[in-house]
C-alpha cells in the first residue's frame, strides 16, 4: 500500500513538474511605458480582497498560468512565481493584465472592472509567498 | 447554435449552425454563417477597434435577426416557400469598443451583399453599453454574487440600402436592456428583449443565449487525432 502511495505522489509531482514552465521567457518586446509602472494599488491596504482575486484568477487565468501559477509549458504561459515577474511593479502588471499580449495568446482584460484587475495583481503577490520565493519588488 | 474558436490571439472564429420552428407549420434547418473577429491593435486604446467578416449561407426561412439591415424578415410566407430561396451573404462590421468608468461601450457599423442578388448593399448599426453589478469581486463561491452579473442597453437597428436609400427612416429601430448572468466558472446565460421603437419590424424581438467554454479544447482536439501537444 505504502509503495501504491509512493508511487502515486511520484507520479503526481512528476506530472506538476511537467506542466510548469520554468524555462518561461519573458517577451521583451511586451514593455510597459515607464508611467505606469509607479502607479500604486488601490487595494494595497485590503488584503481581504485578495480572495476575490484569486476567485478571478481560477476563473480566468488558471487554464494557462495553472491553478498555483507556475505557468503551463504547453501554454507557453508565464511562470507567474517567477522572481522576475514578482519583481515587476504592481503598476506594471497592471498594465499587463489590461493590455494582454496577444502575439503570445494572453488576451486583454481591459472589459473587467478597474478593480477587479487590481485585486489579480494583490492575488499574484500571493503566489510568490504559496512558492516559498518570496522576492520584495 | 455557435462553436467559437480562439484560433490566435487576435483572431476568432464562430461556426453558427441555425434553424427555427414556427407555430402551426414547421421546424427547418435555415443555414450556416461563419463569423470571424480581427482585433488589427496590439494594445488597448481609448477606441479599439475589431473588424468583423462574416459569410452566411441561409434561406429566407431564417428568422434570426442578430441584427438589423434593410428590411425585415418574412414572417407571413409558410417555410416551404420560403426555403426555396437560398441566400449567400458577405457580412462586415467595423465594431469599435472601449471603457469608461467600468462601462464597456459598443458600436458597429454594418454592412452586408448578398452574392446572389442585385439587391446592392444593406446597411445597419448597433451600439450599447454595460457594466457589471459589482466592481470588486467577492471572495465568496457564488453564483448570485453581484459580480456575476452584467447589465446594459442596446440600441439596434437598419440604416437602408444603396437600392432603397441610406438612412434610418425605412429600417426598424429596436431599443433592449441587456442582461448577461456568469453562472458557473465556464458558462453564462444572456438575456435581452427588444422592443420596437417604430412600426417597420416586429414589436418585440427576444433574443436569449446560453454560452459553454470548454476549457483547453485545441489541445484536446489535437489528442484526439493523435498529434502532439
Amino acid at each position: 500500500m505504502r509503495k501504491l502511495c509512493s508511487a502515486i505522489v511520484g507520479l503526481v509531482l512528476a506530472t506538476s513538474a511537467f506542466c510548469q514552465n520554468p524555462d518561461y521567457q519573458q517577451d521583451s518586446k511586451w514593455q510597459a511605458p515607464a508611467d505606469v509602472a509607479s502607479r500604486p494599488n488601490p487595494l494595497a491596504n485590503r488584503p481581504e480582497t485578495a480572495g476575490g482575486g484569486q476567485k478571478l484568477f481560477r476563473r480566468n487565468c488558471v487554464e494557462c498560468h495553472g491553478a498555483d501559477g507556475s505557468g503551463l509549458a504547453k501554454k507557453h504561459a508565464a511562470d507567474l512565481q517567477l522572481s522576475s515577474v514578482q519583481q515587476q511593479s504592481d503598476g506594471v502588471l497592471f498594465w499587463k493584465i489590461t493590455n494582454g499580449n496577444p502575439d503570445r495568446g494572453m488576451p486583454s482584460f481591459s472589459k473587467f472592472p478597474e478593480l477587479q484587475r487590481w485585486q489579480l495583481v494583490l492575488y499574484l503577490r500571493t503566489l510568490k509567498t504559496a512558492a516559498g520565493s518570496p522576492s520584495k519588488p | 447554435m455557435e462553436i467559437e474558436y480562439g484560433v490566435t490571439g487576435r483572431w476568432t472564429s464562430e461556426l453558427y449552425i441555425e434553424g427555427q420552428g414556427t407555430a402551426g407549420d414547421s421546424a427547418v434547418f435555415t443555414g450556416w454563417r461563419w463569423e470571424n473577429r480581427f482585433r488589427p491593435l496590439k494594445r488597448e486604446h481609448w477606441i479599439n477597434p475589431v473588424l468583423y467578416l462574416e459569410y452566411e449561407s441561409t434561406s429566407e426561412a431564417s428568422r434570426i435577426q442578430k441584427e438589423i439591415v434593410g428590411g425585415a424578415p418574412d414572417v407571413e410566407s409558410p417555410n416551404a416557400d420560403l426555403q426555396a430561396t437560398k441566400n449567400h451573404e458577405l457580412e462586415g462590421k467595423l465594431i469599435l469598443s472601449g471603457t469608461s468608468h467600468d462601462w464597456n461601450i459598443a458600436g458597429n457599423f454594418i454592412t452586408e451583399k448578398n452574392l446572389l442578388r442585385s439587391e446592392g448593399f444593406e446597411f445597419g448599426y448597433a451600439f450599447g453599453v454595460s457594466r457589471p453589478l459589482a466592481k470588486l469581486a467577492s471572495g465568496a463561491s457564488c453564483r448570485f454574487c453581484r459580480e456575476n452579473f452584467l447589465a446594459g442597453v442596446e440600441l439596434y437597428g437598419g440604416l437602408g440600402s444603396t437600392e432603397d436609400g441610406f438612412g434610418a427612416r425605412n429600417s426598424a429601430h429596436y431599443v433592449a436592456p441587456v442582461v448577461s448572468w456568469q453562472v458557473s466558472e465556464n458558462a453564462s446565460i444572456h438575456f435581452s428583449p427588444s422592443v420596437a421603437l417604430n412600426g417597420l419590424g416586429n414589436p418585440m424581438l427576444i433574443r436569449f443565449g446560453y454560452s459553454y467554454e470548454i476549457r483547453g479544447f485545441g489541445s484536446r482536439f489535437t489528442q484526439w487525432f493523435g498529434g502532439r501537444n
